[in-house]
């Protein structure tokens, strides 16, 4: 976690969660998919949460999903300082089509017209050299 | 293991919000006292826990590696077993269930449980924010704080927007549990928000994270808690009056339906609820309060359909059709909960409802008191995991006859 108070928070990345950092840079979408039981697991994890295989692998996913749940943030509450200048945030819970759920930021939305079901694609944004974040905007 | 133990002594210091002038105490000074306040409510001294147990909660507030010990330490008690719990809000009743299960063991006679926090106080990533350095590494917070997800909250008002998609809700119904909160805070001396408030105040307050408002959230306080657990036939040699546990249940880690896309309007309650109902050889009708644990009231409204008192999806009916005052037919939240009483950050507060339950069951709560309050129910509720409601979920039956 890299000290920058007056800014957004960056990751700290390891080897762990290097691959995703580094593939959203390159506008690539992965996930962790299990070799055993294919569940994709998110946020990254040591281990299948459904069979306990070790060993997931980074795949490429499908760059779409659903929205299972959505807030309008009006204050940056427990976050950093840095956001506050892009207040409203629209925050979702994403269901993605390969089958894991994700927080991400819905932009392109006028927040009035978020909406829980909408289908929405993920589109990235920079944040650092080594990393960039996954958003969402509405699929047309 | 119904009524196999009983709690016999509870405390609570005063809180503190850090003004201008107030002394600023540390986690251990707060540990002390609370310590004391329930070592004088049960009659009995700290040497009495030579050889015994000590449950330390975890707290946020920087400490040692080592720090149940280290609290022993600076105590001065000698126990011969040391308890410890980092279940955020359900620590404080994960430790009440593994003291009975020494004490059932014959591991120990009696425990002595402390908590405390000083959130205003600890060192923050972001000068004037609440944002410990342990809230804000690991891959956890990595896949939060920077995907713009702005704390406790954001998380919970997606889950209570998802509550309301698939059930229908009205912010009055929250409203109805706050204002409840707020009625037995005024009737509370110990309680940080006493000032009555309306369904209106609480519907217009203003929007944090929508639909989260701010009467919605627990205001954050320094300040500790303790209470003291002994085996039944002791306890009746200690007071005239023992709060039984009468029955106890744990989910840690539940997820509704699928681990990887959780329906997140159930909570593990589902599962620990009835474990304790079915050890206290009670049902929800025969409650006479319960105790939630009241971050935000979303969570009470889960807690309720999940605890059976109504079936899922029902609990904003509930609301409407009962009064929820200690002088009502469905008695909450009694000592104005963690909403208006105040939360010595998310890991200390879970004390609070089970602290509560036990002053309604012993006829010590004053004009707040529930009358003929036999069984009282409470929960603790920690963590909050991504994604989903509540890391960990207790269930809490207490009674006045063992």
């Amino acid at each position: 976690m890299a000290d920058t108070p007056l800014h957004k928070p960056l990751p700290e990345i390891t080897d762990l969660t290097r691959p995703f950092w580094a593939a959203a840079k390159a506008r690539r979408f992965v996930l962790q998919k299990c070799p055993k039981c294919a569940t994709f697991n998110f946020y990254p994890k040591p281990w299948c949460v459904e069979c306990g295989a070790r060993g997931l692998e980074w795949v490429d996913a499908r760059p779409a999903g659903t929205v299972y749940s959505v807030t309008v943030s009006r204050t940056i509450g427990m976050n950093y300082p840095g956001w506050s200048a892009e207040l409203p945030i629209v925050m979702c819970m994403i269901d993605l089509d390969d089958g894991a759920r994700m927080y991400g930021q819905l932009t392109d939305c006028a927040p009035a017209d978020a909406r829980i079901g909408m289908r929405v694609a993920v589109h990235f944004v920079d944040i650092s050299d080594e990393a960039a974040i996954p958003k969402f905007r509405p699929l047309a | 293991m119904r009524a196999r133990v009983a709690v016999v002594g509870t405390g609570r210091t005063p809180y503190s919000r850090i003004k201008p002038g107030e002394p600023v105490l540390t986690v251990d000074e707060y540990i002390a006292w609370a310590a004391e306040l329930a070592l004088e409510h049960a009659g009995m001294s700290k040497s009495d826990f030579d050889g015994q147990a000590l449950g330390v909660a975890h707290a946020e507030a920087s400490h040692t590696v080592n720090w149940s010990a280290a609290t022993a330490e600076n105590l001065g008690i000698n126990p011969s077993t040391l308890i410890r719990a980092d279940q955020g809000g359900a620590s404080a009743s994960a430790m009440l269930i593994r003291a009975a299960a020494l004490i059932e063991a014959g591991v120990v006679e009696r425990a002595l449980i402390v908590g405390a926090d000083t959130p205003l106080t600890i060192p923050s990533i972001a000068p004037g924010l609440p944002l410990s350095p342990e809230r804000t590494r690991g891959v956890f917070w990595d896949f939060q704080g920077p995907f713009g997800v702005m704390g406790a909250n954001a998380q919970f008002a997606l889950i209570q927007a998802r509550y309301a998609h698939q059930y229908g809700l009205a912010a009055e119904q929250l409203g109805k549990i706050a204002v409840a909160t707020r009625y037995h805070a005024s009737l509370n001396p110990a309680a940080l928000f006493r000032k009555p408030i309306t369904v209106d105040e609480y519907v217009n307050s203003k929007p944090l994270s929508d639909p989260i408002r701010l009467l919605d959230c627990v205001p954050i306080v320094n300040g500790g808690l303790a209470y003291v657990v002994t085996r039944a036939d002791s306890a009746r040699a200690i007071t005239d009056r023992p709060a039984y546990l009468l029955g106890f249940g744990e989910a840690n880690n539940y997820a509704h339906g699928s681990r990887t896309r959780p329906d997140v309007t159930v909570t593990g309650f589902v599962q620990a609820a009835p474990k304790a109902f079915a050890m206290a050889g009670v049902r929800p009708a025969d409650v006479d309060a319960f105790e939630p644990y009241d971050d935000y009231p979303i969570i009470v409204l889960m807690s309720l359909e999940d605890w059976g008192f109504c079936a899922k999806g029902e609990g904003g009916r509930f609301v409407d059709e009962h009064d929820l005052r200690c002088s009502g037919d469905f008695p909450l939240s009694t000592d104005g909960g963690q909403l208006s009483g105040g939360q010595p950050g998310g890991a200390i507060g879970g004390f609070m409802p089970l602290i509560e339950a036990v002053s309604q069951v012993r006829g010590e709560a004053g004009e707040r008191q529930v009358k003929d309050a036999r069984i009282v129910a409470s929960c603790g509720f920690g963590g909050i995991p991504y994604g989903r409601p509540g890391r960990s979920c207790v269930s809490l039956i207490f009674g006045n006859e063992g």
